[in-house]
Parts: C-alpha cells; sequence; structure tokens
C-alpha cells in the first residue's frame, strides 16, 4: 500500500516578478521579467549588473509595525510564511506539530550587518508564527529550497509533524554577488537560460509551500494545490562548484524523485529547469533531460523561471516549486524568456518567449547547486483521500566511528585520550602524517575539509566498509554544520574588502555550507542522497534522524553522518571548562566527527560489527521547555551524554535531566574538546556508541560544584562497570532546536 | 598483435610489440587525427593487473604519483623509476576495486613487467593481461562524437581521467577519457575476444592511424615519448617530466634519486625546436653561436608545421623558447609547448 499522501495546501513567494503568489503567477505566464539594474552605487565596480531585485516597498508595504525592525532577510522570508499560511487557512494546529524547514544558501546580516546563525532567520520566523515543531535550516546551496520541500514531506510521513512550512530565502548580498562575479558567472545583460548562455542573474526572494497530510487537510476543509508525491537528492562526487559534465548526478536526483513517487518517466509533462544560463549548467541539463526522457525529451517541454527572477539561490528551489504548482493547478507552463529567437533549433522544447497550456498530472522541478548537489521534486494533480501505510519498520544500527578533535584521529586515539582523561580544550586536530584524499585534491583543501574528509574515511575505515563502485553511488551522505569553514569565509570576506573585483575565488566555493559535504562525497566517491544540516549544536542529531529516514525509506542503505566546525583566531586559555559547573566557561572548539549509519539487515550481510541500535529520536523548538516532548525517556537507561559546552544553559538542562532521570549518570564531552558546535552534538553520540559496545564514556573528572544535583549524579570515571545498554544523547542549539537520540545495545 | 589490419599496413617493430607504424599516408593520418577523430590500435601497450591485499600499498611504492586513493572511476598517469630514479615506463594507472590496472607505454611491457617483479612485495600479484585483455583507442576533436554513436553519448563528457566500466555489445569494457595528444581522448580496455569486433565497429565511424601519426601528434604537445626520450644517463628532471612524478609522498621507488636531482640543480634540459628541411638523428649536436649545448633527444617531418620538429637537450640556462640554434648546420628556433593548438581546445563537447 502506498504511504500517507502529503499535499500542498499554501503557496507564499515575494521575488521581482510578484510580491504574492497572485502577482508572481501573473507575470510568469504573461512572460513579464524582472531582471534590471541595481541601482546600488556600490555595485558599480561591477561590469554585471543585473539582478532579481525586490522593489523595498513591497516589504515594508506587508510587514506590520511589530515587523519593520526585522532584517531584510526575516521580513522577506516573514512575508511569504504568512501568505502561505492564510492561502491554505491553518488555524489551531498543535504549536509541537507544527514545523518549519527552511532552505538558505547564504549566511545573512542582521539589521546592523553583523553575521547571525545560519538558523536565526528561522528562529524569528518560526517564533513569530508559534511553530514548536521539528525545524530544520538545510543549506544545500542554490539546491535548498527544493530539499527543504522534500525534507517536510519526511517529516510528515515520519509522523513527527501534521504542518510543515517549505520553502527557502536569500537576499542578494553584495560579497556574493562579487563572487559570482570573480568566478565569471554573471550575464552582463538579463540571462537568456538555454538558448544564449553566457552568464546568470542573481535574484533574491522568499517562497514557502505548506505541506500537510493529505488526510487532514481535507478533513479540515482546505484546498489541495498538488501532492508532493517524491523527491530524489543525489550527489555529483565531481567538482565544487561545476556540475558533473555527464549529467549523472541530475539524471540519478530526478531518476530517484520518480521512483519515490512510484512514477515513471512517460507521466511527466512539464520539467521546470535549473535554467541559470551559465554554460555549464545549460549544457549539463540539456544531456539530462536527453538522458532520463530518452526519444521523448523533446516532447517533454522545460523552462527556466530564472529567465524572469534571477537566481535566488537558496530561495530558487522553493520559488520555483511555487511556480511548478501553478503549473499543475493552471495547466500552464511558463516560458522561458529572453529565448534567443535566431538560436538554432534544438531537439529540446525550452517554452520560448511565450506561456504554453498543458495537459498533465505530472511535473517535476530540478535544482542543482555548488558542492554537486541536486534536487528532483515530483508535483502531481491531488488525488482522492484514500487509504495508507506507515512506512515499514527497518532495523538501524552505527557501524562506524570516526571521531578527529584534539583527543586524536579515530575511535582508538580518542577512546586511549577518554580513558586517560586527557583534554585538549580547543586545540586544533592534528593531520600530520597521513593524508586523506589524493594529494592534488588534498593540498587545495581548507582545514574544514580535510578534517570532515579524515572524519569520513576513518569512520568508513572503522566500520570495515568494502563496498564495490555500484554500491558507492548509494550510500548517502548527511553533512552538519553550524557554520562551516570559518577560515574560507573570512579569507573570502577579506578579498572582498580589499578589492570586490579580486575575490579568493577558492575561498568563494568553500563558503557555500555543503562545500564540505561536497568535497566528502567527491573524495569518497558517494552519489547517494545527501543533504546539509545547520542547526548549530543540533545539526549532528538532525542529521542523524535525515539518515534514519534516508534508510527507512529505502533510498539508502548506507548513510554517513559527518558534523564539522572549526573556530579560527584565538583560544582562550586559563579558562576553567567542566559542563554541568557553577564556575564553567566556554571555550570554542574545531572538530569533525563522523559516524557510520547503516540498515542493520546490510550490516549483518556484510558481517559487520555494530556499536549500537538506533532506537529512537525527536526534536522540539523554541524557547527551552525542560525535556517535554524528547524521545527516549520513558525507558531505563544507563546513561545520559548532556549538549552541555560549559556555557549558561548548562543549568536548565541538568536540572531538567536530573529532575526526569533520577539516578541515571549525567556527563557530556565538550570540556574534553571545547564547544565544537555541530561537531560536539556528533561527538556526544559517537561517545554514547562507544559507552554501550566498548563501556567507555567522558568522564566529567573536573567537576566540582555542580549546577544542579551532587557529585554523585554526574560521570566520575571513563571506564563504566559495564558496557551501557540504553544511552540518551541530548543536543542543542539555544533557543532554537533541541534534541534526544536514544540508543541501544545490539 | 590482436587486430588485423589492411595488407599494406606498414609495420614496425618497438621494443617488444609489433605496431601499426602507418595505415596508409602518414600525412593523410596525422590531419584526420588534428582534425577529425581517428582509431588507434594500442594493443602494444601491456597490461597488468596488480591485485592482493598489498596491490595499493605495493603500486603507491613503485608509481612516482600518489596513488592511494585512485578510486576503481579514475586513471592517472604516472612515472615507474628505478633506485637510481631512471625511467622503467610511463604508464597509465586504473584504479580498480581490488587493485590497480596499468598500461604500459608501447612495447615497455616485458621491461615494466620484469621490473614490477623485481620490486614485487608479499600479498601483491602481479598478472600480465595482455592476453585477455587489449586497449583501443581514439584521438581527435571530435572523437567525443564517436563515442556517442558508438557506445554512449554520457561517456563522451566524462571529465579527464574519469573511467566508467560499461557495457558494449554485451561485453563488458573499461572506458576512460584519456589523451595523448591535446585532443579529444578515450580509451577502451576490452577482452581480446571481443577486440575485432569492436575495432570494425569502431571503424564504421572513423579511420585508424598507426604510431607514427599518434607520436608526431604527441610531441607537438609535448606530451612524453618513453622510448626515445629516456634512453641513456638522464633523470626526470633533465627529461621535464616533473609532473609525472610527486615528491610530497612519503616514500616511492627512486624518490632519493629525484629529490638529489632537484637539489643538485645540475644537468641538462629539455626543449622543443624547429626549423631546416632535414631530420637530425638523436645525438645529433646542437649548436649556440658555434659552442656545443647539447644534442637532438629526437626530431620528425611535423605535417602540421611544415617543418622539422624535435627536441634538444641542452645546458639548463638555454633551455629556454625563443633561442635561434643551429643543427647539423641548419638553423633552428626554440619553441615553447605545444608546438601546434590542438582544435579541441576551442571546441565543447555538445
Amino acid at each position: 500500500m502506498a504511504l500517507r499522501p502529503v499535499v500542498v495546501t499554501g503557496l507564499g513567494v515575494i521575488c521581482a516578478i510578484g510580491r504574492n503568489p497572485e502577482e508572481f503567477w501573473h507575470r510568469l505566464t504573461a512572460g513579464q521579467g524582472g531582471l534590471t539594474p541595481i541601482q546600488d552605487p556600490a555595485f558599480e565596480v561591477f561590469e554585471a549588473r543585473y539582478a532579481g531585485q525586490v522593489p523595498d516597498e513591497w516589504v515594508t508595504g506587508q510587514l506590520p509595525e511589530p515587523d519593520t525592525a526585522l532584517d531584510r532577510t526575516a521580513g522577506l522570508a516573514l512575508i511569504a510564511a504568512r501568505q502561505a499560511i492564510a492561502q491554505a487557512g491553518l488555524t489551531g494546529v498543535d504549536a509541537t506539530r507544527f514545523g518549519m524547514i527552511l532552505g538558505k544558501c547564504q549566511a545573512t546580516p542582521d539589521a546592523a550587518g553583523h553575521y547571525q546563525p545560519m538558523h536565526h532567520t528561522q528562529d524569528v520566523i518560526a517564533d513569530r508564527l508559534g511553530m514548536r515543531g521539528p525545524r530544520i535550516l538545510v543549506s544545500t546551496a542554490c539546491a535548498a529550497g527544493g530539499n527543504a520541500v522534500g525534507l517536510a514531506k519526511d517529516k510528515i510521513r515520519a509522523g513527527e509533524a501534521d504542518a510543515v512550512l517549505a520553502g527557502g530565502v536569500d537576499p542578494l548580498l553584495f560579497g556574493t554577488y562579487a563572487g559570482f562575479a570573480g568566478l565569471k558567472a554573471l550575464s552582463t545583460g538579463p540571462c537568456r537560460p538555454y538558448s544564449h548562455s553566457d552568464g546568470l542573474n542573481l535574484g533574491e526572494g522568499a517562497a514557502f509551500l505548506l505541506l500537510e497530510p493529505l488526510d487532514l487537510a481535507l478533513a479540515r476543509g482546505a484546498v489541495p494545490l498538488a501532492e508532493v508525491a517524491g523527491y530524489g537528492l543525489s550527489a555529483d562526487a565531481y567538482h565544487a562548484t561545476a556540475p558533473d559534465p555527464t549529467g549523472r548526478g541530475g539524471v540519478s536526483a530526478m531518476r530517484r524523485a520518480l521512483a519515490d513517487a512510484g512514477l515513471t518517466t512517460d507521466d511527466v509533462g512539464y520539467v521546470s529547469g535549473h535554467g541559470t544560463g551559465t554554460p555549464a549548467n545549460d549544457a549539463m541539463e540539456a544531456k539530462v533531460m536527453r538522458a532520463v526522457f530518452g526519444p521523448r525529451a523533446g516532447q517533454v517541454p522545460t523552462s527556466s523561471i530564472k529567465s524572469f527572477v534571477g537566481h535566488t539561490l537558496g530561495a530558487a528551489g522553493a520559488v520555483e516549486a511555487v511556480a511548478a504548482v501553478l503549473a499543475l493547478r493552471d495547466g500552464i507552463a511558463p516560458p522561458t524568456i529572453g529565448f534567443d529567437a535566431d538560436a538554432v533549433p534544438g531537439d529540446l522544447d525550452f517554452v520560448p518567449n511565450l506561456a504554453r497550456k498543458l495537459s498533465t498530472d505530472t511535473v517535476v522541478s530540478n535544482n542543482y547547486a555548488f558542492g554537486g548537489n541536486n534536487v528532483s521534486l515530483v508535483l502531481t494533480t491531488p488525488g482522492p483521500d484514500r487509504e495508507w501505510a506507515e512506512p515499514a519498520p527497518r532495523e538501524v544500527v552505527i557501524t562506524g566511528l570516526g571521531p578527529v578533535s584534539g583527543l586524536g584521529a579515530g575511535i582508538a586515539e580518542t577512546t586511549e585520550a577518554v580513558l586517560a582523561r586527557r583534554h585538549a580544550l580547543g586545540a586544533r586536530p592534528s593531520l600530520e602524517g597521513r593524508t586523506f584524499a589524493p594529494r592534488s585534491l588534498w593540498r587545495h583543501m581548507n582545514n574544514l575539509s580535510r578534517m570532515a574528509i579524515a572524519a569520513a574515511r576513518l569512520s568508513w575505515e572503522d566500520a570495515g566498509l568494502k563496498l564495490p563502485r555500484k554500491e558507492l553511488d548509494d550510500v548517502g551522505l548527511v553533512f552538519a554544520t553550524g557554520a562551516g569553514s570559518a577560515e574560507s569565509t573570512g579569507g573570502f570576506d577579506d578579498s572582498i574588502a580589499a578589492n570586490p573585483n579580486k575575490p579568493a575565488v577558492l575561498s568563494f566555493s568553500n563558503v557555500v555550507l555543503n562545500a564540505t559535504g561536497g568535497a566528502v562525497c567527491q573524495t569518497l566517491g558517494l552519489r547517494g542522497p545527501t543533504t546539509t544540516i545547520c542547526n548549530g549544536g543540533a545539526s549532528a542529531s538532525i542529521a542523524l534522524t535525515c539518515a534514519v529516514e534516508m534508510i527507512r525509506d529505502g533510498k539508502a542503505d548506507v548513510v554517513l553522518v559527518v558534523a564539522a566546525d572549526e573556530h579560527v583566531g584565538v583560544v582562550p586559555q586559563d579558562v576553567f571548562v567542566s559542563p554541568y559547573d557553577r564556575d564553567s566557561g566556554r571555550v570554542p572548539g574545531s572538530a569533525a566527527v563522523a559516524f557510520v549509519v547503516e540498515a542493520a539487515d546490510h550490516c549483518a550481510a556484510r558481517g559487520g560489527s555494530p556499536y549500537a541500535r538506533m532506537l529512537g529520536a525527536g526534536h522540539v523548538s523554541g524557547p527551552f521547555d525542560g525535556l517535554t516532548g524528547l524521545a527516549g525517556l520513558t525507558e531505563p537507561l544507563d546513561l545520559v551524554v548532556g549538549a552541555a559546552t560549559g556555557g549558561d544553559d548548562d543549568a536548565e538542562e541538568a536540572a531538567s535531566v536530573l529532575a526526569a532521570l533520577p539516578g541515571v549518570p549525567l556527563t557530556a564531552s565538550a570540556g574534553l574538546t571545547g564547544d565544537c558546535q555541530a561537531a560536539t552534538g556528533a561527538l556526544n553520540i559517537v561517545l554514547a556508541a562507544l559507552a554501550i559496545r566498548d563501556g567507555v564514556a567522558p568522564a566529567l573528572t573536573g567537576l566540582a560544584t555542580p549546577v544542579a544535583g551532587g557529585l554523585a549524579d554526574y560521570l566520575s570515571r571513563p571506564d563504566l562497570p559495564e558496557p551501557a545498554r540504553r544511552a540518551l544523547v541530548l543536543s542543542s542549539a539555544p533557543g532554537s532546536v533541541r534534541g534526544a537520540v536514544l540508543l541501544g545495545a545490539i | 598483435m590482436t587486430l588485423t589490419h589492411p595488407e599494406d599496413t606498414v609495420y614496425g617493430q618497438v621494443g617488444d610489440a609489433t605496431v601499426p607504424l602507418r595505415f596508409g599516408d602518414l600525412s593523410a593520418e596525422y590531419k584526420v587525427l588534428r582534425e577529425r577523430a581517428v582509431a588507434l590500435d594500442l594493443s602494444g601497450h601491456t597490461l597488468i593487473e596488480i591485485s592482493g591485499p598489498a596491490a595499493v600499498d605495493f603500486a603507491q611504492r613503485v608509481l612516482a604519483r600518489d596513488v592511494e586513493y585512485l578510486t576503481s572511476e579514475r586513471c592517472m598517469m604516472s612515472l615507474v623509476l628505478d633506485d637510481d630514479g631512471r625511467v622503467v615506463d610511463q604508464v597509465l594507472a586504473f584504479g580498480r576495486e581490488d587493485g590497480l590496472l596499468l598500461e604500459s607505454s608501447v612495447g615497455a611491457g616485458a621491461r615494466l613487467l620484469e621490473h614490477l617483479r623485481a620490486v614485487g612485495d608479499e600479498g601483491v600479484e602481479i598478472a600480465d593481461r595482455s592476453a585477455d585483455l587489449t586497449v583501443i583507442g581514439l584521438e581527435g576533436p571530435y572523437a567525443w562524437g564517436v563515442v556517442g554513436r558508438l557506445i554512449d553519448g554520457e561517456l563522451a563528457s566524462l571529465p579527464f581521467e574519469a573511467v566508467s566500466d560499461t557495457v558494449w555489445n554485451d561485453v563488458e569494457i573499461i572506458f576512460a577519457r584519456t589523451g595523448f595528444t591535446g585532443e579529444y581522448g578515450y580509451q577502451m580496455i576490452v577482452p581480446v575476444e571481443s577486440a575485432a569486433d569492436l575495432w570494425l565497429a569502431t571503424l564504421e565511424h572513423v579511420t585508424p592511424a598507426g604510431q607514427e601519426a599518434l607520436e608526431l601528434a604527441m610531441l607537438e604537445v609535448r606530451q612524453p615519448i618513453p622510448r626515445l626520450e629516456t634512453a641513456g644517463d638522464v633523470n626526470v628532471i633533465e627529461i621535464g617530466a616533473n609532473w609525472l612524478v610527486d615528491v610530497t609522498k612519503d616514500e616511492f621507488v627512486g624518490k632519493e634519486a629525484v629529490l638529489a636531482a632537484f637539489e643538485s640543480r645540475q644537468g641538462r634540459r629539455t626543449v622543443g625546436f624547429s626549423g631546416g628541411d632535414t631530420v637530425p638523428e638523436p645525438g645529433a649536436r646542437v649548436l649556440a653561436g658555434g659552442e656545443d649545448i647539447g644534442e637532438v633527444v629526437f626530431a620528425v617531418r611535423s605535417v602540421g608545421l611544415g617543418t622539422t620538429l624535435g627536441l634538444a637537450r641542452v645546458e639548463a640556462g638555454l633551455a629556454a623558447a625563443g633561442l635561434e640554434l643551429t643543427v647539423e648546420g641548419a638553423g633552428v628556433t626554440t619553441l615553447t609547448s605545444p608546438y601546434i593548438v590542438p582544435k579541441s581546445w576551442s571546441i565543447p563537447i555538445i
């Protein structure tokens, strides 16, 4: 029986051609583009000046008084989010069952111009809209918006939410503009995808789709606009910025999406292309169309609405998904405008310049990104209410651990350090003596990628995995990071400050948050489903849930979770760090931690020896509310590894854990390495798995004056009397998302 | 020889292999290679399989470039050196799931095999696969179009040195994007029993070119031709093949000698030259202002340039482009490579 149908019931969009879906769709079907010269004199240093800009009055005109102080990114997102909820007529939903998946490519500045955490915009919007369900910031660069819609479907199917707002947002930033100019990727005029591929135009905007299960939507009288029938993710494993010229990444994303939807290529009547207008993209997409549709390729219209709105980066996939839903609803394919009338007629139908009537129940929306991330969404005409089944259970195990921190590289060195009660606060991992990638790649890599690749390879070796090439094509990767490469971001910003026409292009390609995940895929040759999660210290536990869903849904048998963050600059010295101690301070650190998540049947078939079983996981969002809503609290536990970092948030976590789980020893790892954000979240999972299989856990050896309870409530020895049977791992991005992962013995 | 060719094919002995030097007219074959695409009978290249638990460690030790993470979808060119840093061969190394496959240069298989066996480790199996595998090449600015018609258009746009295990006519072949001449280049490693069929199928789309046209086109882009450039007491730096060695590797056979050569800064360097109507023999003296500064490595008549083209090995300070020198009484000019700009550089794969 088919799985629970998920539908779109509300749309919201603000971009260069419309302040709402009606205006947007009217201009798309009328062929009225929105690419105009940038008036801001700061951009006069660039030869290319066209962009898809949102007029200021469209933003200010739609934000009520309490919201006018928001930065531009949050303003754009809030406008589109409210539109989608309003169209869906969604009221009175249980806040804990209402989630948000936001795609975003760039770290964006606050109103004063300072960078905010990646998930900040999402927190602002979700908190204002009273959402406390799943909250995921997905940052697969230009594929993020489409990726968000797919993940939202997963969250609903997994039963974690009854309604999810999925979308994307990105503003037009000077630095990003300079980066694309430096890559010679900008067209000097309005872009002309598919016919005169001389470059792209950047754009800005936000778009959201409100997703619900079909049954609940119909029960409350909502009108489904489209079904999110399937989606597919893939990794090129080819290059940091260039698409794989063979198009195989795009091909597998589309094939996976159709398989997920239970449809074939013959069902597809329109493809919303990525269509940036760069020669590499447009040539690759044509190959994808021919490879996927074969002799039918010329009969499947495909168009690029970037010819109207420019490339809105993290928002693009969501803006295009909104257009695809409207195309399906009205039976109209928006055109590719600016199409060169003199272009040599090719074998494909790019819907040149004029909108076209469509007669189809299935459309596909494709996006391709830096880092080699690809996503395809399959949207269909909503069907009637029907019987559905829960996903079949599939046991998932953790089979390989690859921590790389100041404590050591690999699980053997880390275990030894933990047993010896060694500390390496804020210390950068040493990777001397071994390269973990071909030298030709390794020598050009930034530090974060090197750490992440080392961690990935060590976890792979620890798992004893030896897979043939064909199987590597389906191995997934979920990358988790709070802030990506601080080294590359800093280097790029410095270069722009010095001369916007001489950006450090190598650093620019590593500024996107998913770049490191892409480098891991490229190095290990992994081409399965891949995504990147940026929710601070909760990134790794969210990544683990995504990995479990990929395996449970049959999209992969093996998924690598890799978490990495770094601190550049001075590490404070002489700071006492002991999580849960009243006198503890916090020290930032650098680490990468990977672990292998595998279907238990796959592990057994190859004779692997797992560390631990996944027994459950869950996340809640919004202001701190104890452990309410988290998984695993009713199970008998032997150990809790907390999210404490040594900072001010430790006390409420400790108080909540001691109250809810009396007698279970509590510990945390940040006292060993410093706060390595996403990597600390992953290290806690790794150490819990180690406690279960090998009976070794990080002890709070320096704890003297606990913030809650007494010393006996905390783990004081690294060698457990016996291996833990069950361990709970807490994760936290304070003020945003908290999670719990429950691991059990095999 | 694995493949059969027309009766008027001119063969020659190159090292341990008998190979077709030309099928007809060298000039015509060369022009097709540079203008369109040709098929190459590369059966003079020996395939050697390195397998066993220590295969990668062994390959990492005997190859001068880094192959530790050479996956089954990549290949790379590397030198194989002896302890003294002399070139044993220049190979194309293919990553395989259970080891590596090495493709020797033309006619050098026996020598390479002997060297590998001499330095072989425990846990490594070294097998000559030339009895059951052979190589067919495609080269030219439109070779990608031939790939599309012959096998699959998707393979044509593989990145340089990418490898794909694929199927042609129900036969499993190893397909690689390679290239010797600066033009788009591909190689197909095929079971011997199917090689004739694949060769004939290839010839439905292109004409063949022999070793002479291939080596001329290689010289024009300064692609090393080991059999002509590595004779005698010369080191890697004198040959100008530094790019086929990675001295950042921890260890490989010949590394110390290469490092010593780097550090000594002594010896000669190789530079291209053109000019004159006759083709000088290897060893012919090269003069600058009447002074003997070195010798000719080898030279040929270049169809593309319409004059003599060769390599000279001269004193390091004089290995620069644009110098007027004398070889056997004829004035020649030293060149910067490539000596001919390949057409492929301005033709995209569509």
